[in-house]
Parts: C-alpha cells; structure tokens; sequence
C-alpha cells in the first residue's frame, strides 16, 4: 500500500521518526478520505503538514472557508516543527465549484516557470461545493475528479521531466456522503462509486461513539489491485494529539471497502 | 466496472495499433471484437474516426487533452490521462449505470489515437485552462 496517508500515520505511531519517510512511489495513489467533517480536516491538515516539513515538498489546499484556528494542536502532535517549512503549504479558499474547477484546470499554466510544481494538491470537503441540483448528479462529481487526476498526472510528468528525474504529484481529497435526511440512499453510493474511478486510494474514518478514537481503514479500490487494506486506530490525546497505531491481526485484511460503505448506509 | 473487459479493452487497442500502422486497415476480426467489446458505439466511435472528428490539443506548457466533435456539433472534451466526458451518454452509461466502459467520444479519441488519426491543434495556456474547465463545449 504506497500512498500520502500510510506515510502520516506511520510519522505519528509512537516510538517512529522522522528519519525513514519517503513519499511513496507507486504509479497511482491519489486518496479519497471519508469521515465526518472536523476529524478528516485535521488529517487533511496533518498530512499537508507532513508533507511540507518532513517530505519538504509543495502542497497546494484547496478548502472553502479558512481555519480559524489550528485543526490539531500542531505544536504538540509535531513537535520540531519549523514554521518556515509552512510556507510549503499554499492555501486557496474557493467558494464554489466553478471557481475550484477552473483554479485547478489553470495549474499547468505556471507549471513550467516554478522551480517545484505542487506535490500535493488537497481538496477539503468536495461535498460542500455540491448544492442543490448537484448532489445527485454524478457528471459535475466526475469532471472534477477525472480533472484532478489528469492534473496530478500532467505535473508528475513534468517533475519527472526535470533533471532529477525525481517526484510526483498526488490528489487527496475528501468528501462525506449525506447520510441522514437524504432523499435517496443510493445517491451518496453513487458519487462515491464515481470518485474511486479517479481516486485510487480510499481512507475511512469510523468514530467509536463518545472515545475521542477512531477505527480507519484504509484500502485500495482499483479493480485491478490485490483489494489489500491496512487497519490503523486513531486517538486524539489530551491537547488535541493525534496518535496512529496500526492494528494486527485479524483486521489487517480489511473487507472491500464498498460492502463497508453499504453497511454505514444502512445504519443511518 | 468489471476490469477483466477493461484489460480485454486495453489488449484491442493495441492490436488495433500494431496492426492498422502495418496494413492501414481495421481486420473484420479486429471489429467483430471491437462491437463486442463496446456494444453499440463501437461503430459510432468509427464513424467519428472517419471523419476526423477527434483532435489532440496541447498548449505551450505541454499539457495535452483530446477534443471530439460529436454529431450534433457540439465540442466534447476528454482527459488523456483517465475515462471522462460530458456528454450525457457517459454520466447515463458509464457513471450512472455502470454498464458501459466508455461512451462514443471516448471511444473514438483512443481509436483516432491507436490509429494515429487525431488532428493536432495548438492553443494557448489561457484557452487550455478554458479547455480543461469545460467552458468551450457549447461554443461551436
Ligand atoms: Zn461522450
């Protein structure tokens, strides 16, 4: 399993460092990332953090409104962290798909003057730029993460192109099907089944009610893939920690994850 | 979507350019797989190849995109890098139902590509940008 993801939470399991993170390789590894709002933006936040300082590489994140505040308690969960490596991280706040869509479609334009094209491109909650009409029809859905993948696509060649020959651009973006009080239950299964088209990677958080712990599952949904998945529990320590340990044994083989996301359906 | 028919999909297209760079011809049996393959709009997809209906467009930062004219003269612009068109057909068939692997434009943009009969245009970054956004299908 090569993806952004499994590298943040192997940098915040207890007792790793920093010193063995590489930024994986595999040819596609963009994730989709489901959970409920607050907790998926501070992993949003984390891996653009993780990204920026312990990779070193440029991040470009996409969100509506700007953060009040600091999502975790980024001082504490990373601790060496240099403020100036921050500025790796460019954040752009668009109001509406449109603007999301032409904003990601102009990228290639300064692809070629800047001395290092983004790495990361992170979109925060896709589901809000989906109002009204939209979120039951699956061609804008499909359009911007088909245009995702092709811009991740264009500026690994690019980086590639250059002397190192060295680097890649990965997508990571999340998005929460409305569950309750939707009209039609099969209109999220839909949307989601058209984002793993263009996303190959797929992150599930699972709160267990009222612990401050999350179960997360990770999976590959290419068809073409072995359907090997990673179970990691989460837990947000006092002043805001995340901590990441993976789990062994029986879970370490994770069902396909479109049964799971049947399954969370039927329970709302 | 079923990804043994994707392979299969894959395989066809390039048989299909080994052998029309060799003969310049499309075999009987090369089609016969093609419309079982692709059902219907496999011979759709021919048509537009025919009648040089896809062009690859690239701008000066060297990204590339393929735009179809479909027979209602509407512009349609595909990735080159993953399956997606606006047009209708692909959200109904291919998002929607999941029972088709591509729809006519794309199709027929990786038929012209295997066959090696896509027009080439250059355009700006600027009108690329408006490319990729879909802001130039309904223009023509
Ligand atoms: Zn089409």
């Amino acid at each position: 399993m090569a993806d952004i993801l499994g590298v943040v939470f192997r940098r915040f399991a207890p007792g790793s460092g920093t010193t063995d993170l590489v930024f994986p390789s595999g040819v596609e590894g963009n994730t989709l990332v489901l959970g409920d709002v607050n907790i998926r933006r501070s992993v949003l936040f984390l891996s653009a953090v993780t990204a920026a300082t312990d990779l070193g590489l440029k991040v470009l994140f996409f969100t509506q409104t700007p953060f009040q505040s600091l999502p975790v308690s980024l001082r504490a969960s990373v601790p060496g962290l240099k403020l100036e490596s921050l500025k790796n991280v460019k954040f752009v706040y668009v109001k509406t798909l449109e603007e999301l869509v032409e904003d990601v479609a102009s990228l290639h334009e300064l692809a070629s003057d800047v001395a290092s094209p983004p790495s990361l491109i992170i979109v925060d909650g896709l589901e809000r730029y989906l109002q009204g009409p939209l979120q039951d029809d699956p061609g804008p859905v499909a359009h911007v993460a088909a245009l995702l993948h092709d811009t991740a696509a264009f500026l690994t060649q690019i980086q590639q192109s250059r002397a190192d020959g060295q680097g890649l651009c990965r997508v990571m973006l999340s998005f929460q099907s409305e569950c309750e009080g939707s009209r039609d239950s099969e209109v999220p299964d839909l949307l989601l089944s058209v984002l793993d088209r263009y996303l190959q990677v797929r992150c599930t958080f699972e709160e267990i009610a009222g612990q401050n712990e999350w179960q997360v599952y990770l999976s590959d949904t290419c068809p073409s893939s072995a359907h090997q998945g990673q179970q990691w529990h989460m837990g947000q320590q006092a002043g805001g920690v995340l901590e990441f340990r993976p789990v062994i044994g029986e879970g370490q083989q994770i069902l396909d994850q479109r049964d799971k996301s049947k399954q969370g359906n039927e329970s709302c | 979507m079923d990804s043994s028919l994707l392979s299969v999909a894959e395989q066809l297209l390039k048989d299909l350019q080994r052998t029309y760079s060799e003969t310049n011809k499309v075999p009987d049996d090369l089609l016969i797989a093609l419309r079982f393959v692709f059902g219907p709009c496999a011979l759709q997809a021919l048509d537009l190849v025919d009648q040089r209906s896809v062009t690859s467009v690239s701008s000066p930062s060297s990204r590339k995109a393929f735009q179809v004219l479909g027979g209602s003269g509407r512009l349609y612009t595909c990735f080159t890098s993953c399956h997606y068109c606006p047009c209708p057909a692909f959200t109904f068939s291919v998002l929607r139902r999941n029972e088709s692997l591509m729809c006519k434009h794309l199709l027929a943009a990786c038929l012209s590509q295997a066959m090696g009969l896509c027009q080439q245009e250059q355009v700006s970054d600027q009108q690329m940008t408006h490319i990729l956004s879909g802001q130039t299908e309904a223009s023509t």
